[in-house]
């Protein structure tokens, strides 16, 4: 799972990474490429449809620049506005547009999945305003993450979700009491924003346990592939979201001009997260590549790309990943395609836990302070 | 010491005499003439001789906010008799020819728009704008950056990238349709936020409109000192009101304090 020498991916972190460490992801470059198209002509399928106070979102692979043959078309239609009973003819028009079986043939996408989560219209308002208590539902905390952490406005319509992702982190910061402040026993101001670093773990352990329960409601039917895909790309999200709050102190994000400020720190959260999760892993390796610890950076990075490199290759074949998807549990054992995944899945979590844990990490202290108690 | 005023199109709309002789007598100390219709700019300037502005120490002018590219030249052409130390405010979206405004160099003050146009309402967006017109400088509206984004952090990008360009804020509450209103607690809160980074001497010019057109003279007086002082509460300027203020009826405003 060695990168070969070569440039690509130019002009994001993924592209200063390659660079920096002499390596080229062949696969992640094909996805943001296949990305890019389909974006491409999605946007134009939903042209002249949305209001100006609405967004159409993609998520899932889409949103995170990852999508492969086979991939879920995951959108909503976001409503930031007065009440308007237009705005559900609007949403028929799009999912009309979206539905027709000639965009997933011609992307070669999925439909999305029978949760009901996407391929909704979603408003505003419970989104902002349902942070934990009774009212904020599986599928609003859902939403309200996936906004954060996964998301991305097709089309020129994009001030909705704009406003709102924005509306969403000021929730986090203005409530968080002693964010910016000195702690009683601690030297320095906290930086990290625990309100919202909590929901990230919170949305991360609900999937988790999600996970349990489509096993058990859908009879194992799938198992493999969506454990492969816990594993990875639920977990670059979860740690990516991680990161995010970490980016806040400017110990690690390296930007001396941070300003201890609440509206600074939400300025510094959505540029931070305007990035795709691997571009914002691949933006903190480029920041610390030239400390003291650059070698063991240097190899957690080469080895974190490269496992999601193979996991991105695998999900592009489309044997293995039907394979997968039709897998039985008690053939996992034996089974090479399943070896592979889960060779795969390892070599990304040990990556992972060695940027986050490892002994010289720049990571390690705030992970363990901040992140497990 | 700041100065603070009212756009004259606020206090009375199409009429800057009137909106004039409301304000005389007042602490207003800033004035912005306002032509936002087009028909309204040459009255103005061609009243600009006869008006009596003693009271204020800082003046400027609103352009018209829409013209045709045929019309353009004639509105540089009236614009070009407002006096050199008098910013003129200006619509971005308006701009036909780049060419023709560049010869106002700092006296072209840029405004940043509401989300119903389609540019100069972000930094990123203004920022191509300064660079088409590096002299000009900035008529910051709190209300349209309120608007286009409620946690006021496009506002915090605005001031970190031009707050040096400032000449002016304007201040009011705008709905989601852009109409201006007196300002609201929540509005004055968010204004707050931002507060700390405007330029002490930044002019405040009110936008908010006058809800007692046709009252009593001193009950339209009354009302526009409060406004102002909430204005400059709102800024953090309470400074500029050091003595609790008494409307009509007898409502003390305690200084500094916040009202709804």
């Amino acid at each position: 799972m060695s990168g070969s020498p070569c440039a690509g991916q130019s002009g994001s972190p993924l592209g200063e990474l390659e660079r920096k460490l002499g390596c080229s992801w062949k696969n992640i470059e094909n996805a943001r490429q296949r990305t890019r198209i389909a974006l491409q002509q999605l946007s134009k399928i939903i042209e002249g449809k949305p209001g100006p106070d609405t967004s159409v979102i993609v998520h899932g692979s889409l949103a995170r620049h990852e999508c492969t043959q086979g991939s879920d078309l995951d959108w909503t239609l976001l409503v930031d506005s007065q009440a308007d009973a237009e705005d559900q003819r609007t949403f028929l028009a799009i999912r009309t547009a979206l539905g027709s079986d000639s965009v997933f043939k011609d992307l070669d996408l999925n439909k999305p999945g029978p949760e009901g989560t996407f391929g909704a219209l979603e408003f505003s308002q419970p989104i902002v305003h349902f942070i934990g208590g009774e009212e904020d539902s599986n599928s609003n905390t859902t939403r309200r993450v996936l906004l954060l952490l996964e998301a991305e406005p097709i089309g020129v319509r994009r001030a909705a979700f704009d406003r709102v992702r924005k509306g969403v982190l000021k929730r986090y910061i203005d409530e968080d009491r002693r964010l910016l402040q000195r702690g009683y026993e601690r030297k320095g101001v906290r930086w990290v924003p625990l309100f919202l670093l909590n929901d990230f773990a919170r949305y991360w352990r609900t999937i988790a346990v999600d996970f349990a329960y489509k096993q058990f409601d859908r009879g194992n039917e799938g198992y493999a592939l969506r454990n492969f895909k816990l594993g990875v790309s639920r977990k670059l999200l979860f740690a990516s979201g991680l990161l995010a709050c970490f980016w806040c102190d400017p110990r690690i994000s390296k930007n001396e001009k941070q300003e201890p400020s609440k509206l600074s720190l939400i300025d510094c959260l959505d540029r931070f997260l305007s990035l795709t999760p691997l571009e914002r892993i691949a933006l903190f390796f480029t920041k610390h590549l030239n400390t003291s610890e650059s070698e063991f950076l240097r190899e957690t990075a080469r080895e974190l790309f490269c496992s999601y490199d193979a996991f991105l290759g695998l999900l592009n074949d489309s044997d293995k990943r039907q394979h997968l998807k039709g897998l039985r549990q008690e053939e996992e054992e034996t089974d090479e395609v399943f070896k592979e995944a889960w060779k795969t899945r390892r070599f990304f979590r040990r990556a992972i836990q060695d940027m986050f844990l490892g002994e010289v990490s720049p990571l390690r202290d705030l992970s363990i302070e901040r992140g497990v108690f | 010491m700041a100065f603070i005023g009212f756009s004259t199109g606020a206090l009375e709309l199409g009429n800057f005499q009137e909106a004039l002789r409301l304000m005389s007598g007042t602490s207003m100390t800033a004035v912005e003439l306002s032509a936002l219709r087009l028909h309204e700019l040459p009255v103005l300037v061609s009243a600009l001789r006869s008006l009596n502005l003693e009271q204020f120490s800082y003046v400027s002018v609103h352009a018209p906010s829409r013209f045709s590219a045929d019309e353009e030249g004639g509105v540089i052409e009236l614009l070009r008799q407002i006096p050199n130390g008098w910013p003129i405010i200006v619509h971005p979206d308006t701009i036909h020819d780049f060419e023709k405004w560049t010869r106002f160099g700092n006296q072209l003050a840029l405004e940043n728009m509401d989300r119903r146009k389609p540019d100069g309402r972000s930094a990123e967006e203004l920022s191509r704008w300064f660079d088409r017109f590096p002299a000009a400088r900035l008529c910051f509206d709190l209300a349209h950056a309120h608007q286009c984004d409620r946690t006021m952090t496009e506002a915090f990008r605005i001031l970190l990238g031009f707050r040096e360009r400032i000449c002016q804020l304007h201040i009011s509450e705008l709905d989601s349709a852009g109409h201006h209103f007196p300002l609201s607690y929540g509005t004055m809160q968010a204004f707050s936020e931002i507060a700390p980074l405007i330029l002490a001497d930044s002019p405040v010019i009110l936008e908010s409109l006058n809800p007692l057109p046709g009252a009593g003279d001193d009950v339209q007086k009354a009302w526009i000192e409060l406004e102002a002082h909430r204005a400059s509460a709102a800024v953090g300027r309470e400074e500029m009101f050091p003595v609790a203020s008494t409307l009509p009826g007898q409502i003390t405003i305690p200084s500094g304090s916040v009202l709804a």
